[in-house]
C-alpha cells in the first residue's frame, strides 16, 4: 500500500506541476493577422467556430451569413447557441483556452471586461474595412472601445420606449401620443382618471426596472460614473444623478401601482400586466411587443402603439442602448476568417435585409436606420425615435461586476419604496460599485 | 417485519396529521404538474385554478421539440451513466482499502476525504477547468463524467466506509481459512454486504450528474454535447421572457427519470443508511 | 487498486492542489487570459477575513444553516415517527409523497418555486391573501424582501431534505426491538415515554448521522438561495455559498474565490469536529 500511496503522490506533483506550468504559459494569436480583410480567401476545408447567444440571431440571418462566408472563403462554419444564464464563466474560461471560439456574440456593455484582460483581439486596424462606410451607432461603438481601440463590432442594436395600449387611451380621451413631459403627466392623468381599480398602473414601471432609472438619471444631467484620469468612479450620488433618482422615484410613485415598488419586470413579467389591461402602458424593448400579444390573444397590433419617452430637459429622454456586437478571439487560430465572418455580419444587406426585414431588430448603423425607416410599421417607430437619443453604459472593466451582482436593480427598486432616500441609496449603491469599478 | 409494524395501532389523529402533510408536500409536485398540462395562455392567471382546465399536450410537445432536447438527453444519458458506474467501483476500491487495510496515514486521509466534501463546488471549478484543460479532457463526455466522480467521491467513500466497518471481520478470516484469496474475499464476501451502500452513492452521483448545469455548460463546447440542464435552462430567456407552462412541462420530464429511479430504490437506499449509521 | 487510485487522486486532487495553490496567488480573470499572475502570500486571507462582508455572511450562514437543519430534523423526525401509526395504506401514500419531493431535482424544484411564488400570479400569493391573515400578498415579491426571501428558501430545502430524513429514520424505527417496546408497555409505560426512553435512544446514531449530512449539505447551500434571491435584497441573503459563487464567477476574482472556499471548509470542519473525531475513533478501533 505504501508504495502505490508513493507512486500516486509523485504522479500528483507532477501533474500538478504541469497544470500550473500551463496556466502561466500565455500567448497572442496562434497565426500572423493580415494587413487588410482580403476578399475572398481559399480556406477550403477549415472550420470557423461562431458562438451565438440564444435568441439574438435568427436561423435565416446566420445562414444568409455563412453561405456568403463560405463562397468568399471555402471554409465552413460551425455555429453554436448558448444559453445565457452563466455565460461569462463560460467565456472567461473559453477565452482563455488554445482552442477558443473564433467569433463571440457578446452585450454591449460586456466588452470591456474581456477586452482591457486581452481576451479579445484589438481590431481599431480593420475598422474601415469592417464598417463598409457605414457610421455605426455611438451606443455600440463607444463601449466597445477601450482606451480608443476598438475591441467589438456592432451587430444589432435594442433600445426600450413607451408601449401603449392605444384602444384603452382612446377611450379615455387621449388620442394623441405625447411628445412633451407634461403631455405625458397629462395624458398618463387622463388615463389613470378613466381606469379607478386600485392596482391599475396607467404607466407599470417596476422598480427594479433600472434602465429606465438610468434615463431619468441622463435626463436630468447624472451620470452613473465617470472616468477621472483614468479612473472609473461612481457617481450616483453627485447632485445632477440625485435629482434624476428622485424624479424616478416621484415618476414611479405616481403613476404605477404601489405593488410594482420591489419588483423586477420579469417576475411578474410586464408585457402580461399590459396584456391583461391592468396596465395602459410600459416601457420595454422590441421584442415586448410580440410577448404582450402572445400574452393576450385578443390584443391585435393595432391595438398597440409606442413613442418614445419625452424627456424633461431634453425632447426625448436619453434611452440605454443595449444590442450585441462581435468580438474575435484574441487567440483565434484563424483571425483573418474571423474578420471575413464579421465582415459579412455586418454588412449594410445582411443588417436591412435580414436583422431588420428578418428580425425586425435595429440595424447597427445610422445609414441602415435609414434606409429601412420608410418600411417601419407604427409599432416599430417609436423604438427608432428614441434610438436617436441614445447613451451607452460605462466603458468600464468592472461594469460586468456591478449588473451581476444586481447592484442598479437594488439602488432603485430600494429608492421607490422607500426602504431608502435616494442619498441613503446613492451612497450605498457608490460604495459598492466603486469598488467593482476600480 | 409484518408483527413489528402491529405495535402501533393506526390512530386517526396520526392519520389526519398525515393527510394534511400530504396535501401540503404534494402541491408543489401537483402544481408543476398541473402547469404542465395548462395551455400557455391560460397560465398566468390572477385567480389560479386549481384543476387543469382545458388540459392539453401542446406544452409537452414545445418542450420535446425545443431545440436540442434529443441530443441532451442522449448525452445526459450517457454522463450519468458512466458517473454512476464509475463512482461506485472507485467508492468501493477506496473505501475497501480505507477500512480494510491498515496503512500509515489512514486517518489524515479520512479527515481529509471529509474536508474536501465541505469545500463550496463554486471554487473548484475554474481550477479544475484549467487542469482538464491540460489534459485534453474538455468538451468530452470523459471529461464531464471525471468531473462529476470527483464531486461525489469523496461522499461515497465516506458512506461505503461505513458499510465496511460494519462487517465483522470474522466473516473474512472465515473465508481466508477457506483458501478464498484476496480478491475472492472482496468480490464474493464484502461487496454483496456492502450493496446498500452501492445503492447510496449511486444515487447521489446520479442526482448530481443529473441536475448540474454549471459545469456541463463550461466545460463542454458543442452544443449538441450539453445536457438536460442546459436545455432546461433555454426555457428562460432576457429577450423573449419566460414561458411558464414550456418551462413546467420540461420540468416534469426533466425529473421523471429521477423519480422512476428513486421509486426503483428508495426502500432499500434508506434501510441502507440508516443500517450503516446503526452500525457504523 | 493502483489504476483507480490514480485516476481518482488526478481527477479529485490536482484540482485541489491548483485551488489551494490558487488561494495564494491573485490569479483573476486577466491570468485566465494571459497566464499571468502573482504570489501574494497570505493577502487573499487577509483580506477576507477583514471584509465586514464575509463575517455578515457567515453569521448569516450559521444562523440559516441552524434554521434548515432543525426545521427539516424535526419534520422529518416526526413524520418518521407518524408513519409507525399509520395503516399500510396511509403508510404508502405518504412514502409516494415523499419521494416525489425527495426526487425532483433541485433545478426543476427552484424553478416550480419562483413560478409558485411570483409575485401577481403565483399561487401562493393567492392562497395567503385568501386566507386574509396577511393582508393582500398578491404582489408580493418574496425575493425583494429578506424575511420573506428567506422564508421562501427555507420552505424549499425544508421540502426537500424532509423525505430523506423521514425515510431514514422510519427506516431504522422499524428494527427497534419489539421486546423492548412490549417490555415497557406491560411496565404501564405511556406512549410518550415509550418514544422518548425506548425509541429515541436507539434512534439516536442515525439523528446524528441526518443532522451532520443536513449540515453539511445546508451549509453550502447555493442553487436554490441563487434561483430565488441572487443573494438579494442588498446581499442581505447572500451566505457564504452565495458570497463565493460572487467572488469566482461574477467578479472572477479567483484567487480570492479560493481563499474563501478553504475557509469556509475549515469552518464547517470546525464546526463538525466532534462528529469527525468521533467517527474516525470508531473506525480506528475496529
Amino acid at each position: 500500500m505504501r508504495k502505490i500511496n508513493r507512486v500516486t503522490a509523485f504522479a500528483l506533483a507532477g501533474a500538478a506541476t504541469l497544470a500550473l506550468a500551463g496556466c502561466s504559459t500565455g500567448g497572442g494569436a496562434s497565426s500572423s493577422l493580415p494587413d487588410g480583410i482580403p476578399d475572398s480567401v481559399d480556406a477550403k476545408g477549415e472550420t470557423l467556430t461562431v458562438w451565438v447567444m440564444q435568441d439574438d440571431y435568427s436561423e435565416a440571418t446566420l445562414d444568409a451569413i455563412n453561405e456568403e462566408f463560405t463562397e468568399r472563403t471555402g471554409a465552413e462554419v460551425d455555429v453554436q447557441m448558448q444559453p445565457w444564464d452563466g455565460i461569462s464563466t463560460k467565456l472567461s474560461t473559453a477565452l482563455g483556452t488554445s482552442t477558443p471560439p473564433d467569433v463571440v456574440d457578446i452585450g454591449n456593455t460586456q466588452v470591456a471586461g474581456y477586452a482591457t484582460n486581452g481576451a479579445l483581439l484589438d481590431v481599431t486596424d480593420y475598422r474601415e474595412d469592417l464598417a463598409q462606410g457605414q457610421t455605426w451607432l455611438g451606443g455600440l461603438e463607444e463601449p466597445a472601445t477601450v482606451d480608443g481601440s476598438l475591441y467589438g463590432i456592432p451587430g444589432f442594436a435594442g433600445n426600450r420606449a413607451v408601449i401603449y395600449n392605444k384602444t384603452m387611451w382612446a377611450e379615455a380621451g387621449v388620442t394623441e401620443a405625447p411628445t412633451t413631459w407634461d403631455e405625458l403627466t397629462a395624458a398618463l392623468d387622463t388615463v389613470a382618471a378613466a381606469n379607478p381599480a386600485e392596482d391599475f398602473s396607467p404607466l407599470y414601471l417596476p422598480g427594479q426596472h433600472w434602465y429606465v432609472g438610468l434615463q431619468f438619471m441622463w435626463d436630468h444631467g447624472g451620470e452613473i460614473a465617470t472616468q477621472e484620469d483614468g479612473e472609473w468612479v461612481s457617481t450616483a450620488g453627485s447632485d445632477a444623478s440625485l435629482k434624476g433618482i428622485e424624479a424616478w422615484k416621484e415618476f414611479q410613485n405616481t403613476y404605477s401601482a404601489e405593488s410594482s415598488r420591489t419588483v423586477s419586470a420579469d417576475k411578474p413579467e410586464q408585457e402580461q400586466i399590459l396584456a391583461d389591461g391592468k396596465a395602459g402602458a410600459i416601457i420595454a424593448s422590441n421584442g415586448s411587443v410580440t410577448a404582450t400579444l402572445n400574452a393576450n390573444p385578443e390584443l391585435t397590433e393595432a391595438d398597440l402603439g409606442t413613442f418614445a419617452l419625452p424627456g424633461q430637459n431634453e425632447e426625448t429622454q436619453p434611452v440605454m442602448l443595449g444590442g450585441s456586437v462581435w468580438g474575435i478571439a484574441a487567440k483565434s487560430a484563424n483571425p483573418e476568417l474571423a474578420l471575413i465572418w464579421t465582415q459579412i455580419a455586418v454588412n449594410p444587406d445582411i443588417q436591412t435585409e435580414y436583422v431588420f426585414g428578418d428580425q425586425g431588430l435595429m440595424p447597427n448603423s445610422e445609414e441602415s436606420i435609414e434606409a429601412v425607416e420608410g418600411d417601419l410599421s407604427e409599432v416599430k417607430a417609436g423604438f427608432f425615435q428614441a434610438a436617436l437619443n441614445s447613451r451607452a453604459t460605462p466603458a468600464a472593466p468592472g461594469w460586468t461586476e456591478v449588473e451581476g451582482a444586481n447592484l442598479l436593480q437594488n439602488l432603485f427598486s430600494t429608492v421607490a419604496s422607500g426602504a431608502a432616500t435616494p442619498e441613503e441609496a446613492a451612497a450605498a449603491y457608490d460604495a459598492k460599485a466603486g469598488e467593482a469599478l476600480k | 417485519m409484518s408483527t413489528r409494524r402491529r405495535l402501533h395501532r393506526p390512530s386517526p389523529v396520526a392519520t389526519t396529521i398525515a393527510l394534511i402533510f400530504c396535501v401540503v408536500w404534494a402541491f408543489p409536485t401537483y402544481w408543476m404538474v398541473k402547469s404542465a398540462f395548462t395551455p400557455r395562455k391560460d397560465a398566468l392567471t390572477t385567480t389560479p385554478s386549481f384543476l387543469p382546465l382545458n388540459p392539453t399536450l401542446a406544452n409537452f410537445e414545445t418542450a420535446i421539440f425545443q431545440a436540442g432536447f434529443f441530443d441532451n438527453l442522449r448525452s445526459s444519458v450517457i454522463v450519468v451513466t458512466g458517473a454512476v458506474v464509475f463512482a461506485v467501483l472507485l467508492g468501493l476500491f477506496a473505501a475497501a482499502a480505507l477500512s480494510r487495510f491498515r496503512f500509515r496515514g489512514r486517518r489524515q486521509i479520512l479527515v481529509l476525504i471529509l474536508l474536501i466534501q465541505m469545500i463550496p463546488g463554486a471554487a473548484t471549478l475554474i481550477p479544475q477547468y484549467l487542469v482538464f484543460n491540460q489534459a485534453g479532457l474538455l468538451g468530452t463526455y470523459t471529461g464531464l463524467i471525471l468531473a462529476y466522480i470527483s464531486s461525489t467521491l469523496p461522499f461515497s467513500i465516506w458512506m461505503m466506509r461505513s458499510f465496511f466497518l460494519a462487517l465483522p471481520a470474522e466473516l473474512e478470516e472465515a473465508a481466508q481459512l477457506d483458501g478464498a484469496s484476496t480478491w475472492q474475499v472482496l468480490t464474493r464476501i464484502l461487496f454483496p454486504l456492502v450493496l446498500p451502500g452501492m445503492i447510496a452513492t449511486s444515487v447521489f452521483t446520479f442526482i448530481n450528474a443529473w441536475n448540474d448545469y454549471l459545469i456541463a455548460y463550461t466545460f463542454m463546447k458543442d452544443q449538441s454535447m450539453y445536457t438536460l440542464p442546459v436545455w432546461l435552462a433555454s426555457f428562460s430567456s432576457p429577450l423573449t421572457g419566460t414561458d411558464v407552462s414550456g418551462q413546467m412541462a420540461a420540468s416534469v420530464l426533466f425529473s421523471l427519470p429521477v423519480v422512476v429511479f428513486f421509486v426503483i430504490l428508495q426502500r432499500k437506499l434508506v434501510v441502507g443508511m440508516s443500517a450503516g449509521a446503526v452500525k457504523g | 487498486m493502483a489504476p483507480a487510485g490514480i485516476v481518482l487522486a488526478a481527477v479529485t486532487l490536482i484540482p485541489l492542489l491548483v485551488m489551494v495553490y490558487m488561494a495564494f496567488t491573485d490569479y483573476n480573470q486577466r491570468s485566465l487570459f494571459t497566464g499571468e499572475y502573482s504570489f501574494v502570500g497570505f493577502a487573499q486571507f487577509t483580506g477576507i477575513l477583514t471584509d465586514p462582508e464575509f463575517w455578515a455572511s457567515f453569521v448569516r450562514t450559521i444562523v440559516f444553516t441552524a434554521a434548515l437543519v432543525i426545521g427539516s430534523v424535526v419534520i422529518g423526525v416526526g413524520m418518521s415517527h407518524l408513519m409507525t401509526r399509520l395503516s399500510t395504506t396511509m403508510r404508502t401514500v405518504t412514502t409516494i409523497v415523499l419521494v416525489f419531493a425527495w426526487a425532483m431535482p433541485n433545478v426543476a424544484a427552484s424553478l416550480v418555486w419562483n413560478w409558485m411564488f411570483q409575485p401577481g400570479y403565483g399561487v401562493m400569493n393567492w392562497i395567503l391573501t385568501q386566507l386574509r391573515i396577511f393582508g393582500d400578498m398578491t404582489n408580493t415579491d418574496w425575493g425583494a424582501d429578506t424575511g420573506l426571501a428567506f422564508i421562501a428558501i427555507w420552505l424549499l430545502v425544508v421540502w426537500q431534505a424532509v423525505p430523506f430524513i423521514a425515510l431514514t429514520i422510519y427506516a431504522a424505527e422499524t428494527q427497534v426491538g419489539s421486546e423492548y417496546i412490549e417490555a415497557a408497555r406491560l411496565d404501564g409505560a405511556s406512549e410518550a415515554s415509550i418514544y422518548r426512553l425506548v425509541t429515541l435512544p436507539f434512534l439516536q446514531p442515525t439523528i446524528l448521522l441526518v443532522t451532520i449530512l443536513s449540515v453539511i449539505w445546508d451549509f453550502n447551500v447555493f442553487n436554490q438561495i441563487w434561483l430565488v434571491s441572487k443573494g438579494g435584497p442588498d446581499g442581505s441573503t447572500s451566505t457564504l455559498g452565495v458570497f463565493t459563487y460572487i467572488t469566482a464567477f461574477v467578479g472572477l476574482d479567483i484567487g480570492a474565490g479560493a481563499a474563501l472556499a478553504l475557509i469556509t471548509a475549515l469552518l464547517l470542519g470546525a464546526i463538525t469536529s466532534v462528529y469527525i473525531r468521533n467517527l474516525i475513533r470508531s473506525g480506528e478501533d475496529l
